[in-house]
């Protein structure tokens, strides 16, 4: 099965939600500028998790690393 | 008759003739031979650059014997997240920029308070203000000033934790509600204000700092990381402690400058703190912006819950990092809830800084979590206590990955407050209503964010040659009883009174590393390693008398009542103090020593047990002025076995207050970075005036961790208070609260609200 890894570190995971929440939870400047050369900008990714119900921040972050992510087996 | 000769007595506080007859040493009172006085000069600003600082006058002036800035410290930075490099973020004196009004910037020592404060005014700072932001919402935008550099979106600190599937089954759900709060901050308000005294020998280049510190240990780490000295060249001694409540776990600049300017002059130099640097220069409770989503079925079983919840940091860490995570799991007690997301995030803003406050986590979150339920209750036309019931936790209930509940009396302590409630209250005049919420806390973290090698508690128990004990322990009573219930422990274990051990404490020359006074960890933790200790000497004896007795190996031995006997034959064995006496010269004069430790394992992530229970409180709310009369309070309470029920009732008191204060008055009061109720004019502090009587109902349990199968008793009760004065407004007169402080106009205008819906109603 393969599995999805990080595009800023070495994490890799099965779940391209786990994969979204471990990166929310970094706070360098690495995975934030990813974000930023793909459109997104954390500081609304956290909002919508840190206010909105329904794991918004996650699900959106979760469906650009589905493509974004690198494979791996 | 009870098993045990001590534990479960009701004993009078170690220390209460010392305290109450004013004997009683603190930080505070004391002074060394040649001692100066320490001031630090604060800054004005909430966000500025630091141009420069000019101490040419304030050097001149007579008495001055030194002044420090930013540029003569060793630039080192610490913080309790020691595992987290990037957590530890204090510093002794800003140097390049300003982070908070109250930050200090220089500090001075002289011969006199007066000579230091007048030095402190010839100091000339120059500051470029930088735009500053106070709200973590706005903090966290991408064009907000950023308190720290490297911390983009001014995010300190995130958690998540989720279990279940908690989409599906909110699809599942009958019943959904979502509520949002606005939750505030609380000072600690110690009697004793934040002081330490250092003295540093330049022979020895060893350092002695005398505080008012919850962990001695914490304040060592904090010193040495500040200082780049060794810990071993730093020794952190805790006379008594004017209170703490979560206020003194960080090691703070008064510490760090006080052995800055000892260093720098060689003489003991004592810094103190007056009224206003308490208030706004030292931590506070976590203000919070939380929103919670519960989905139930029709018949009040929790199903699901989301929870959200960004915090005001303020400048710096602390704990902070902490209250986030322990906010996102007490949201969850003492229900069983099957299906479960939390997002947290830690802001930083320009504003001093919060962090640990009793019940830190719970408090906030018990208000929100308790008071939503009991609209929920009321929506699904069910009782209060009935919806609570049935959604308690049982023993061995397991929240996967988190934690798991061993010793669990919640159902039982429901089960009281309805019967009590029903006798006690039967009638209840207009206008009064009735308001009940839960709480559960934890017996200590099994965190280790600071990143020790040592064991969380460690204790050493000697026996003298006539039977007194000498026990050194660096638990750390600040006020909490733990001294008493140290002794109680000890003596239970050797079959001796209290007044024949010896306490040693606070000490880390001397005591053995404990992690210190926070999060209810000391009667469980430190419990256990000085039940340890003690059981080591004990077994030594049962030895001794075994050997004397001659009797075949399978009859058990007890110590007792100042013997040693045979537990089946009782009127066989011998004194305690013949046994002591004989242990220690048949031993080749070797001291009777027990070292005990104790470092939880395969308890989860939070906490090895919880304590819980349940709380009402009577409340009458006059309609034209918004006042809450509060009239009566109710706690059950399970804590599993009480060590000291005296002390755990005046814990409980305690607690309950602060509780209602943080609903009912106390509050932090910001304009813009600036605390503008520094004082006990300003700032309400609930007053023994304002508190009705306090009704304690044990549930006692026994839990396999705890020492004598004791956990965490009293903190938890400062949970339910503002949720169950909210509760009983909501039942007297129909008004809602999305915030605590119950401030009679605020109480007003919910109820002016209410009845303008109702009118619209009918």
């Amino acid at each position: 099965m393969a599995n999805y890894r990080c595009p800023c570190c070495r994490k890799i995971t099965s779940d391209t939600m786990d994969l979204a929440r471990h990166f929310l939870g970094q706070t360098d400047r690495k995975h934030k500028d990813w974000l930023k050369t793909k459109g997104l900008s954390y500081a609304q990714l956290i909002r919508w998790q840190g206010t909105e119900f329904g794991n918004k921040g996650y699900k959106a972050l979760a469906e650009l690393l589905e493509k974004e992510a690198p494979r791996v087996e | 008759m009870s098993e045990y000769s001590v534990i479960g007595k009701p004993i009078k506080n170690v220390d209460g003739v010392a305290k109450v007859t004013g004997e009683a040493v603190y930080a505070f009172d004391m002074t060394l031979p040649n001692m100066l006085y320490g001031k630090l000069l604060r800054s004005p600003h909430p966000h500025a650059k630091i141009i420069s600082i000019d101490t040419t006058e304030a050097q001149k002036l007579p008495g001055v014997k030194a002044i420090i800035t930013g540029k003569d410290t060793p630039g080192g930075k610490w913080g309790l997240w020691r595992r987290y490099p990037e957590l530890c973020d204090q510093t002794a004196l800003a140097t390049e920029k300003v982070r908070y009004i109250g930050e200090p910037v220089a500090a001075v020592a002289a011969t006199s308070i007066d000579i230091a404060e007048r030095a402190l005014d010839l100091i000339q700072v120059e500051y470029e203000p930088l735009p500053a932001v106070f709200d973590p919402l706005e903090a966290i935008k991408d064009d907000a000033p950023l308190v720290h550099e490297d911390f983009e979106n001014n995010i300190n600190a995130t958690r998540h934790i989720e279990w279940g599937n908690v989409d599906e089954a909110f699809k599942a759900a009958d019943y959904i509600r979502e509520d949002r709060f606005t939750l505030s901050s609380q000072h600690h308000a110690p009697m004793e204000v934040h002081n330490a005294l250092a003295s540093y020998d330049k022979g020895t280049g060893r350092l002695t700092v005398w505080a008012s510190t919850q962990s001695p240990y914490f304040l060592q780490l904090g010193l040495a990381d500040a200082l780049k000295m060794r810990e071993g060249d730093i020794r952190v001694i805790k006379p008594h402690v004017g209170g703490g409540f979560g206020g003194k776990n960080s090691t703070m600049p008064e510490s760090v400058n006080a052995a800055l300017l000892s260093k720098k002059t060689g003489r003991p130099v004592k810094i103190v703190y007056n009224r206003e640097e308490e208030f706004i220069a030292t931590e506070h409770r976590t203000a919070m912006n939380l929103a919670i989503k519960i989905g139930l079925k029709k018949d009040g079983t929790i199903l699901a819950k989301e929870v959200k919840i960004i915090t005001d940091g303020g400048a710096y860490t602390g704990l902070g990092a902490t209250t986030l995570y322990l906010a996102g799991t007490f949201i969850t007690f003492p229900y069983k809830t099957p299906n479960y997301r939390y997002d947290g995030f830690r802001t930083y803003t320009n504003t001093m800084w919060s962090s640990s406050m009793r019940g830190f986590g719970a408090v906030s979150t018990v208000y929100a979590a308790e008071t939503q339920l009991d609209r929920a209750a009321h929506d699904l036309g069910i009782d209060p206590l009935e919806i609570r019931r049935r959604n308690a936790m049982t023993p061995g209930y397991e929240a996967p990955g988190q934690y798991k509940v061993e010793s669990c009396g919640i159902l039982e302590c429901i089960d009281k407050m309805k019967e009590r409630v029903k006798e006690k209250w039967p009638k209840l005049e207009k206008d009064e209503g009735i308001g009940f919420a839960t709480f559960a806390y934890m017996s200590g973290g099994i965190f280790n964010w600071i990143d020790t090698p040592y064991a969380f508690s460690g204790a050493m128990v000697k026996v003298n040659i006539d039977g007194t004990v000498d026990l050194f322990t660096q638990a750390s009573d600040i006020g909490q009883g733990s001294n008493t219930v140290a002794a109680m422990i000890c003596a239970e274990v050797l079959g001796i009174d209290v007044e024949d051990i010896r306490l040693h404490l606070g000490d880390t020359a001397i005591t053995l590393t404990d992690l210190g006074a926070w999060g209810s960890r000391e009667t469980l933790m430190n419990g256990n390693a000085i039940k340890a200790a003690a059981e080591e000497v004990k077994k030594k004896l049962i030895s001794v008398a075994r050997m004397k007795l001659g009797e075949n190996i399978v009859y058990d031995l007890v110590v007792k009542n100042k013997r040693i006997y045979l537990e089946l034959r009782p009127e066989r064995g011998f004194s305690y103090y013949d046994i002591v006496r004989d242990a220690i010269k048949e031993n080749d004069g070797e001291p009777l020593i027990g070292i005990g430790h104790y470092t939880p394992h395969n308890k989860g992530m939070i906490s090895p047990a919880y304590g819980m229970g349940i709380q009402a409180v009577r409340a009458k709310v006059d309609r034209e002025t918004g006042h809450i009369e509060l009239r009566d309070v109710i706690v059950v309470h399970d804590c599993g076995q009480t060590i000291n029920p005296l002390g755990a009732r005046g814990q409980v008191e305690g607690s309950t207050q602060m509780g209602l204060g943080f609903g009912l008055c106390e509050e932090i009061l910001m304009d813009n970075g600036l605390i503008i109720n520094p004082s006990f004019v300003d700032y309400k502090l609930i007053r023994f005036r304002d508190m009705p009587p306090i009704e304690l109902i044990d549930v006692p349990t026994y839990d396999p961790e705890g020492p004598f199968g004791a956990k965490e008793a009293a903190e938890a009760t400062a949970s339910p208070g503002a949720a169950a004065l909210a509760n009983a407004v909501y039942h007297a007169v129909g008004a809602e609260f999305d915030t605590n402080v119950l401030r009679p106009e605020k109480v007003l205008k919910a109820i002016r609200e209410k009845e303008k819906k109702d009118r619209a109603g009918k």
